[in-house]
């Protein structure tokens, strides 16, 4: 194995989600530092360290609380976003189950930060007796241990951190719809600006910070190692530190990898999951979960950071790095897609709504033998249509595997459809 | 203008007896705790699934009472019921099957998963067995990818590394023993990641 494990190194230890275990291997040492510090001086440290947002958009978290701590409205809130549920996507669920400190301590420091009292953990209804559990359980020896609760570490500042279910909703992991659901309603996305980290668009209009598990598990480690040096761990400049990779897809070993951001899909696969299974021939990569271009065998030099893959019309995404082989035919992976997008579509926008629709019906009909050629042409111009056009990204997130996958992999259409 | 009469909504009955209500009384309580005390609306979602917790399945009488409970109108009470995959809007079967068929697992055979599970049990997703033991869902990405292909049994366990002569043992055990309490996952074990060693992390 290569490169540091700064947030997965207790992985492999017996009960490594404990309060004990977590303490064993340096936690909660961060979390004294940061009470000491003022709170900009950690928003400054966070800057520095080019973390970027590891839910999919890969924003600046520095900056994301900077436009925080300008709103003069308080409460403010944190939302921890938990609702992990981009296919493709399992390093979060990992991350909860095997070290949920790393979120309570980084959860604890990011609402110091941002001058906040009260952070609520939304998570996926499905993860309710199983990794939310056990946050639950860190959560409460946390408190017990005074990590929580009224005067942190007799600093003065007070917090308490609440989990929030889900109940079955992909467009939750959308930050708005998400803050929706927290307010009790069907989660439809809110029309930007005002934005969440804004007065009027945060949970009930409160200016409030929402930063995936990932991202905020991260605290502890800029802390004890400075903004600088996290910055330094990242391959490519302006994305710093580690990243869970969350490889699935036709590999000897599947699993949640910890790799310097930025790794090659090459290196990842080689160095990390033992390459393709036996008797596999690398076909394509979905690089960052399902709603990201596709990548052909030829395009596994590609580093895999935020910057990199932007530039080349695909994005990081969740970190979910799938890798297919020589069996899958990728009309037959994109209409699986598709009927994913077409059911998971919150109906609120039209674009949306009817074009995944349509184009999960063409690509089944496409699939079952029963298309034509200008049923694929259709696919690329409905994806084409819906791009930007919507209130959230889901559509440009079908979109984006849709144009991609035709792109790069026409054959494979032309070879089910007449004409 | 004038103005409409009110028409008085009839009294709504709790759907619960007493050792229920007390159960969903008590984690309503703590559902609304979470939130600043003039937002407790905000708590429809968990008290949807307190009641789902209870009764199996939330009728149109128990969104009724939720509303009441909440002061929710009865009719955002159904929106949120109906947007949300997990809420059951009729009584389904002892135990729910759900075979997820997103990309990872559909790469992994959860086609061919599913069209087995629906032949053992003579029944298609969507439908429950004539015993009423077992319900066929499909579900969308569990966020298992690395352990496809995956099932979600009864709203939250998670069943990993599914064959078709796993999933056979587990219709034959939870045919055999209709109670049985299943640990929430994960099953068998975790990912092989970081960390091979694995048989401790229950």
């Amino acid at each position: 194995m290569t490169g540091p494990r700064l947030l997965t190194a207790d992985w492999d230890k017996p009960e490594s989600w404990t309060l004990q275990t977590y303490r064993s291997g340096g936690g909660y040492q961060a979390l004294p530092k940061a009470l000491k510090m003022q709170p900009q001086q950690i928003v400054d440290e966070v800057v520095k360290s080019n973390l970027r947002g590891r839910g999919g958009a890969g924003f600046p978290t520095g900056m994301k609380w900077t436009f925080l701590r300008k709103e003069t409205s308080f409460p403010k809130y944190l939302v921890v976003n938990a609702d992990e549920g981009e296919p493709g996507t399992f390093k979060d669920r990992e991350l909860l189950l095997r070290s949920p400190h790393f979120l309570v301590e980084g959860a604890i420091i990011g609402s110091y930060a941002i001058e906040c009292h009260t952070t609520y953990v939304y998570c996926r209804g499905e993860f309710r007796e199983s990794a939310m559990a056990r946050l639950q359980r860190a959560i409460d020896e946390a408190r017990e241990a005074g990590y929580l609760g009224k005067n942190i570490l007799g600093s003065g500042f007070d917090l308490e951190m609440h989990t929030v279910f889900g109940a079955g909703a992909y467009i939750c992991g959308d930050e708005t719809g998400m803050l929706e659901s927290l307010e009790g309603k069907k989660g439809y996305p809110r029309l930007k600006p005002p934005f969440p980290a804004n007065a009027g668009g945060g949970l009930f209009k409160q200016p409030t910070a929402v930063n995936n598990v990932e991202t905020l598990a991260n605290m502890p480690v800029i802390l004890n190692m400075g903004g600088d040096a996290f910055s330094r761990v990242g391959l490519v400049p302006k994305n710093g530190g580690t990243r869970l990779y969350a490889v699935s897809g036709h590999v000897k070993k599947p699993g949640v990898y910890e790799a310097p951001m930025g790794i090659s899909f090459k290196a990842l696969l080689e160095e990390y999951c033992g390459g393709m299974r036996e008797g596999s021939t690398l076909k394509g990569i979905i690089p960052g979960g399902a709603s990201s271009a596709i990548l052909t065998a030829a395009e596994a030099d590609w580093a895999s950071d935020f910057d990199t893959l932007k530039a080349k019309k695909t994005m990081a995404g969740s970190g979910a790095v799938v890798y297919l082989d020589q069996s899958v035919n990728m009309a037959q992976a994109l209409a699986n897609l598709m009927r994913f997008f077409a059911h998971e579509s919150c109906g609120q926008c039209t674009p949306c709504r009817e074009g995944t629709s349509w184009l999960s019906r063409l690509l089944d009909k496409i699939v079952a033998g029963k298309g034509e050629k200008q049923d694929v042409d259709n696919v690329y111009q409905i994806a084409k249509q819906m791009e930007t056009k919507t209130i959230c990204a889901l559509a440009d997130g079908a979109a984006m595997p849709a144009k991609s996958f035709i792109e790069k992999f026409r054959a494979d259409f032309d070879m089910l459809v007449r004409g | 203008m004038i103005p409409l009469p009110i028409r008085q909504a009839g009294p709504v009955e709790s759907p619960f007896n007493p050792e229920q209500q007390r159960r969903f009384d008590a984690g309503l309580e703590r559902a609304i705790a979470k939130y600043p005390p003039e937002r407790k609306k905000a708590a429809l979602l968990a008290a949807l699934h307190l009641a789902q917790d209870e009764l199996g399945w939330v009728s149109e009488p128990t969104m009724a009472y939720v509303a009441t409970r909440l002061d929710i109108p009865p009719a955002r009470v159904r929106e949120v019921a109906t947007f949300y995959t997990m809420y059951r809007l009729r009584p389904i079967g002892r135990h729910e099957i759900g075979v997820c068929n997103s990309i990872s697992c559909w790469a992994m055979g959860s086609e061919k998963l599913l069209a087995r599970c629906a032949q053992v049990l003579g029944i298609r997703p969507g439908e429950t067995t004539k015993d009423g033991h077992f319900t066929l869902a499909e579900v969308s990405c569990l966020a298992a990818c690395g352990n496809a292909p995956a099932l979600l049994v009864n709203n939250f366990t998670f069943v990993e590394k599914v064959t078709e002569e796993s999933l056979e043992k587990l219709i034959r055990e939870l045919r055999d023993q209709p109670g049985k309490k299943m640990a929430p996952g994960p099953t068998p074990h975790r990912p092989e990641a970081h960390a091979a060693s694995t048989e401790h992390d229950r």
